[in-house]
């Protein structure tokens, strides 16, 4: 018998086209087309900044920085230094109101 | 009214990751940015003033020191930021007049006599003032 018998099947072109995007793929993707994404990426960084978040992560880098050396550090090491305190310390107003700032856009986006 | 909190929170837990999204980015900007600074030595204020501040005690120290003086130190002072400096400037360079290389200390000596005695440049001088006063 020939060893082509036995070959696998050639992968169907069809059935990969049923990879349907998730509902966050769609909402993502919505974001981003119409440029929603990058406003509320602004209004966080600003509400951050302003409430002093973004002053305490910095000092937190800074600590992590003078402990380690300044060139035994990656940007990986600070990321992880920061993000567990980072996620935990936004205050709820401004999680708050991001969400509705979202939940706003999807409503008129017609989702 | 509980109807639409019951709404709130489970479209809360859809758009969460959307939120967590936008904070993860910029996370890993406000860390790209202390990491350049810290590379680039941008943040040195802290570091720096302490390690003068380890020095200038250094040099107190030394300075304060009894043992310091009776030896070949007792020409050189030592000040607060341990350098010494030779009781004569011995740095050398070109007298502006006359050309000459001169010690940097014995300048003013120097001058004196390349400004004040040298033939031409006395009665050079001499004969401009006194042209002047008898106009």
């Amino acid at each position: 018998m020939r060893h082509s018998v036995n070959r696998p099947p050639t992968p169907d072109a069809a059935e990969d086209q049923e990879n349907v995007p998730t509902l966050q793929e769609i909402i993502n993707i919505k974001l981003i087309e119409s440029g929603e994404k990058e406003r509320l990426m602004e209004l966080l960084r600003e509400r951050l900044t302003e409430c002093g978040w973004k002053d305490e992560m910095k000092t937190l880098c800074r600590a992590f920085i003078k402990k380690k050396g300044r060139n035994n550090v990656t940007v990986d090491e600070l990321v992880h230094v920061i993000t567990p305190k980072g996620r935990a310390s936004v205050p709820d107003s401004v999680k708050g109101e991001l969400l509705q700032r979202i939940r706003t856009f999807l409503n008129s986006a017609a989702l | 009214m509980s109807a639409s909190r019951e709404d709130n929170t489970s479209s809360d837990a859809q758009l969460s990751p959307h939120f967590r999204d936008l904070l993860d980015s910029i996370i890993v900007d406000i860390a790209s940015e202390c990491h350049r600074i810290a590379k680039l030595g941008l943040d040195r204020n802290l570091e720096d003033e302490e390690e003068e501040l380890r020095l200038s005690t250094q040099a107190r120290v030394r300075a304060a020191d009894p043992s310091n003086s009776g030896e070949t130190n007792s020409k050189y002072v030592v000040d607060i930021f341990g350098q010494t400096h030779p009781p004569v400037a011995n740095e050398i360079f070109d007298c502006m007049n006359c050309g000459r290389s001169i010690m940097a200390g014995r300048f003013a000596t120097h001058l004196e006599k390349c400004m004040g005695k040298g033939r031409k440049a006395r009665s050079k001088a001499a004969r401009s003032s006194t042209a002047a006063q008898n106009r």
